[in-house]
């Protein structure tokens, strides 16, 4: 076992000032261990502040799909490139404080409107007693806050709102101070899941019921949890494995976890960026607006589909020739393009040399600069957020200009030749650059082209010593790699923890990668192995401090 | 290109005209200046005020210093300094000098470096923050009190990498949109100086909303750890901030003179063809900032024009900044337009400044306005050598008009402790291990 995991910790590798020259791989051991048994050593949990997805899905989900929520009261946090986990850092900045108030009277004006109130009021709007002030605080701040309001918090709140019921002359209007109350305090706008001790083992610590509900739900849903996931957490479900597995599943096979999973996805590949794509419209005269959330929307697409729609093996998210395209992706990749509005299914000629997300607009255009492709970007995605290794940013005080393009050094292959000669480059640039040339057979948008400044482009090059003849190879050569499968256990563990796994967790980290890969690599049974494990479950203790 | 260098001095219905976008309104200007606004203000004297001017990749070294040193004709403007030769006398630039902080993660150990005088903080190669306040907070800290917002924080086209920072991970998020901006500035919520007041009941009922709030932070902070502690205790100062401005709108307006309420901005400024309006949407912006200042709606403000690794493609560019700054041939045409075209935007807004009247002078007066980069030479990310630029003469306490070379590469710090206590702060000192300082810089105090 021990072996196993040094094993492991050399695949996972930190590639310390890019000296390693070669990674070797160990053969697969069986069977692997059940990450629901793993050894693993909590750490103390994060206080995660809700991202603004969160935040309006939320208000959403109680209040209805009609309501206006205003756009990113704050914005959010990447830490290791992740919003689950940046948010277990962020903090409210006085704008932000000024900016969630004022979506907190927006969002409560709507609410108790005349059109909306009776849809939310326990009570006939002609009656707004205290009774009914203190059922409406109960009632919506269970589901806001998560768990139920002690009675103290009720009467604080509703006196608040009886109070302002007087100073208006409107018991209605003042329910929406109470309402106001509610969505900005910290109990909505932060995360407090702490844990208690065990009952079966007093010495650790788990999350209670009702902390596991909101776990659950923003892992799998990215929104407050509903109210039978809050009546389990009521009836001591969420913390027994059963009743754990049986809502989980319950919330797999729900459509809103197509949304909450999905943005695992997002995150660990960077896809919101693709939102404000900036082309040259000069260079890339198919760039248009529309190009980047296409993008987007082609990737999710892709994934929906391996992940929900058919539960395939993951490493297709790499290799596949099928895709989806709509009308303006299709002219960018030289297919047919749909005969309706929207995204169809389409396969993309081997000759095309496009394959899998390497071949996608997203990677290839989020990884180019405004006018040009870039192979550094490039490789560097490949290592970084694929293989999870870690290329060292270039030291200061060094020259790091690429020249212009000339009579002798036309291809960008050409240009970088110094970098991976120069001894101070080479290091870092030959990990980058020798993966990231494969992929100039696309220019800096990802539309294919077979010259460069004129001259033939030359996609060979090699993975660690793997030679491949294209990008095509090269994604044999990825998908193959076990720093793949590891990469993505990594960043399930990290999203769903809120933290960057640190180097005692890798074993648990390499469990569920080992049962991933025994598994077919089936996303949806790694979700599952990670929904039981201690990593989702057991809390560290929380050291106060001074 | 901004056409700084033949713009005609603005009379101050010259500069309203501006700020209203060129709407044909007549205003009724209080020309005598009532004595019921702030003390400060009713005594005669003008409060300090310190504005940061951020600019993201550098520029170049061999085109950036002044020749000559001293004060007056001594000395000339460089190449990429010609747009401040309208306002000459009413600058200070400080060269020579050096962050003494490890260059870790090019590009942002430089931000750290200037802006906190402490080296970043790196967590991982992906994942830095500073060490401490941005010297924009330090100031606000002492003399943001007073006001309806503590500082304000302005960026025209930034990326993740902000400048403004409380402390490790606790980032002022700046407002990007003019829309929001003015919204945020001159809303419902503002009155300009002799509108009717009819306190809205409902300012006290959010006071007390967010005095429960203040309640279930406190009660929520408890048992968490102290990282955690810390964080609440920032939502906890946010809360308490907004009390007291709101508290602030329920009392009269300061009644000055230059204050009035701007028409909102007609544009966005969104990108066209990939390529961001910058001199247009900073001309914008710069006036509602101005104009939030003559309103003593804040003391303290940052603005930020791109930021640091950013590869925003301009105008007239055939490659983004970034890529251009390590990229572009000598002599480098492109970067050098680009870094001029940011100094006179920088030159822009020290001009409306300089028009603000208060009192026998101008709000430029009355305030120090620095003008940085997160490096200096950007090829190379060298922290020698590094921009500083002063406008302002800070109620008399800095020096204008003056090249101050620094004859053995000072540490840039000392600038910054300087500006602190140009601005009342009674700091002994700035910074941290390499970049901590006890010595201001004699050279620019008056």
């Amino acid at each position: 076992m021990f072996r196993l995991l040094l094993a492991a910790t050399a695949l996972g590798a930190v590639l310390v000032g890019c000296a390693a020259d070669e990674i070797t791989a160990e053969p697969p051991v069986e069977p692997p261990a059940d990450p629901a048994t793993a050894e693993f050593e909590p750490r103390p949990p994060p206080i995660p502040r809700l991202t603004g997805a969160q935040y309006a899905r939320s208000i959403s989900a109680v209040f209805g799909d009609d309501i206006v929520v205003p756009p990113s009261p704050e914005p959010d946090v990447r830490e290791g490139g992740l919003l689950a986990v940046g948010a277990g850092v962020s903090t409210l900045s006085p704008r932000g404080v000024e900016n969630f108030e004022r979506a907190a009277y927006a969002i409560a004006g709507q609410v108790l409107d005349t059109e909306r109130r009776a849809r939310h009021l326990p009570c006939d709007a002609a009656e707004v007693d205290r009774s009914c002030v203190e059922a409406f605080v109960a009632i919506h701040g269970r589901r806001l806050w998560r768990r139920p309001l002690t009675p103290d918090e009720v009467v604080a709140i509703a006196d608040l709102a009886n109070a302002a019921g007087e100073t208006l002359g409107d018991a209605v209007g003042g329910l929406e101070f109470g309402l106001a109350a509610l969505l900005q305090s910290p109990n909505f706008l932060f995360r407090r899941e702490v844990g208690e001790p065990d009952p079966e083992d007093t010495s650790r610590r788990r999350f209670t019921d009702y902390e596991m509900a909101s776990r659950l739900s923003f892992l799998l849903w990215n929104v407050t949890p509903d109210d039978a996931l809050l009546d389990a957490a009521e009836a001591g479900e969420l913390t027994t494995d059963a009743g754990l597995r049986a809502h989980a599943e319950r919330m797999y096979a729900d459509p809103r976890a197509r949304e909450g999973v999905l943005r695992i996805f997002v995150e660990w590949l960077g896809l919101d960026d693709l939102d404000a794509l900036n082309k040259d419209t000069a260079v890339f005269t198919a760039m248009s607006p529309e190009v980047g959330p296409a993008a987007r929307a082609e990737t999710i697409a892709v994934i929906e589909d391996l992940v929900f729609t058919r539960d395939a093996d993951f490493r297709g998210f790499i290799t596949a020739r099928e895709t989806f395209v709509d009308r303006k992706l299709a002219a960018l990749y030289g297919v047919r393009a749909p005969a309706r509005d929207g995204f169809a299914r389409v396969e993309l000629p081997p000759e095309s040399g496009r394959r899998g997300f390497l071949g996608q607009v997203s990677f290839l255009a989020l990884n180019s600069h405004p006018t040009s492709t870039s192979a550094t970007l490039r490789g560097k995605f490949v290592r970084e957020k694929l293989l999870c290794q870690i290329v060292p940013p270039p030291p200061s005080g060094v020259d790091t200009s690429i020249p212009e393009p000339s009579g002798t050094t036309r291809t960008l292959r050409e240009r970088v030749a110094e970098h991976l000669t120069n001894p101070a480059c080479k290091g870092c640039h030959v990990l980058t650059d020798n993966i990231g040339l494969a992929f100039e057979t696309f220019d800096g948008l990802g539309v294919a082209r077979t010259t460069d400044n004129g001259a033939p482009i030359d996609p060979t090059g090699d993975l660690d010593g793997l030679r491949f003849a294209d990008a095509d190879g090269l994604a044999d050569l990825i998908a193959a790699d076990p720093g793949f499968g590891f990469c993505v256990a990594r960043h399930v563990f990290r999203y769903g923890t809120g933290t960057l796994d640190e180097s005692d967790q890798e074993t648990l980290v390499q469990t569920l990668a080992d049962r991933f890969a025994a598994d077919g690599h089936r996303f949806g049974g790694l979700l599952f192995d990670f929904i039981l494990s201690p990593a989702f479950r057991e809390a560290g203790a929380i050291e106060e401090g001074a | 290109m901004a056409d700084i260098l033949h713009r005609p001095r603005l009379s101050r219905r010259g500069f309203l005209r501006g700020v209203l976008g060129g709407a044909a309104v007549s205003i009724a200007l209080p020309w005598l200046e009532t004595l019921a606004g702030k003390q400060a203000l009713a005594q005669g004297s003008f409060p300090t005020r310190f504005g940061l001017f951020f600019w993201g990749n550098g520029m170049r070294p061999d085109a950036w210093v002044p020749t000559g040193e001293g004060s007056g004709d001594a000395w000339q403007l460089s190449e990429l300094l010609q747009p401040l030769a309208p306002v000459k006398d009413r600058i200070s630039v400080v060269s020579g000098t050096a962050l003494k902080v490890p260059n870790s993660i090019p590009h942002h150990a430089g931000t750290a470096g200037v802006l906190t005088g402490m080296p970043l903080w790196v967590k991982s190669h992906e994942d830095q923050t500073m060490n401490g306040p941005t010297i924009d907070q330090a100031i606000a800290a002492e003399i943001g009190g007073e006001t309806r917002f503590r500082s304000l924080e302005v960026a025209l086209y930034p990326n993740r990498h902000i400048i403004s920072f409380n402390g490790p991970d606790n980032a002022n998020p700046p407002e990007t949109s003019p829309a929001a901006l003015f919204e945020r500035l001159f809303g419902p919520e503002f009155r300009a100086p002799g509108e009717e007041s009819a306190v809205d009941p409902k300012l006290a009922l959010r006071r007390s909303v967010l005095d429960a709030v203040a309640g279930d932070i406190d009660r929520f902070q408890r048992g968490l750890s102290v990282a955690d502690r810390a964080r609440l205790d920032q939502h906890l100062t946010g809360v308490r901030e907004l009390e007291r401005r709101i508290q602030r709108l329920e009392a009269d307006p300061p009644q000055l003179d230059a204050c009035s309420r701007p028409v909102a901005p007609d544009s966005e400024f969104e990108y066209v063809d990939g390529r961001p309006p910058l001199p247009e949407k900073s001309r914008v912006m710069t006036d509602l900032a101005v104009m939030a200042l003559a309103c003593d709606q804040s003391r303290v403000f940052s603005y930020q024009v791109n930021s640091p690794v950013q590869n925003l493609l301009l105008a007239g560019s055939d490659q983004g900044f970034h890529n251009l700054t390590h990229d572009e041939p000598e002599p480098q045409p492109q970067v050098r337009r680009i870094v001029t075209e940011i100094m006179a935007q920088y030159a822009y807004m020290v001009q409306r400044l300089s028009e603000v009247e208060e009192g026998d002078g101008s709000l430029l007066d009355h305030m120090a306005l620095l003008a940085t980069s997160d490096i200096s030479y950007g090829r190379i990310h060298s922290l020698d050598e590094f921009p500083i630029v002063i406008a302002g003469s800070a109620n008399g306490r800095l020096k204008t008009g003056v090249h101050y070379r620094s004859p053995f590469a000072e540490n840039t710090s000392k600038v910054m402790l300087t500006l602190q206590r140009a601005c009342g702060l009674n700091a002994g000192s700035w910074g941290a291990e390499g970049g901590y300082v006890e010595d201001g810089l004699g050279a620019i105090e008056a």
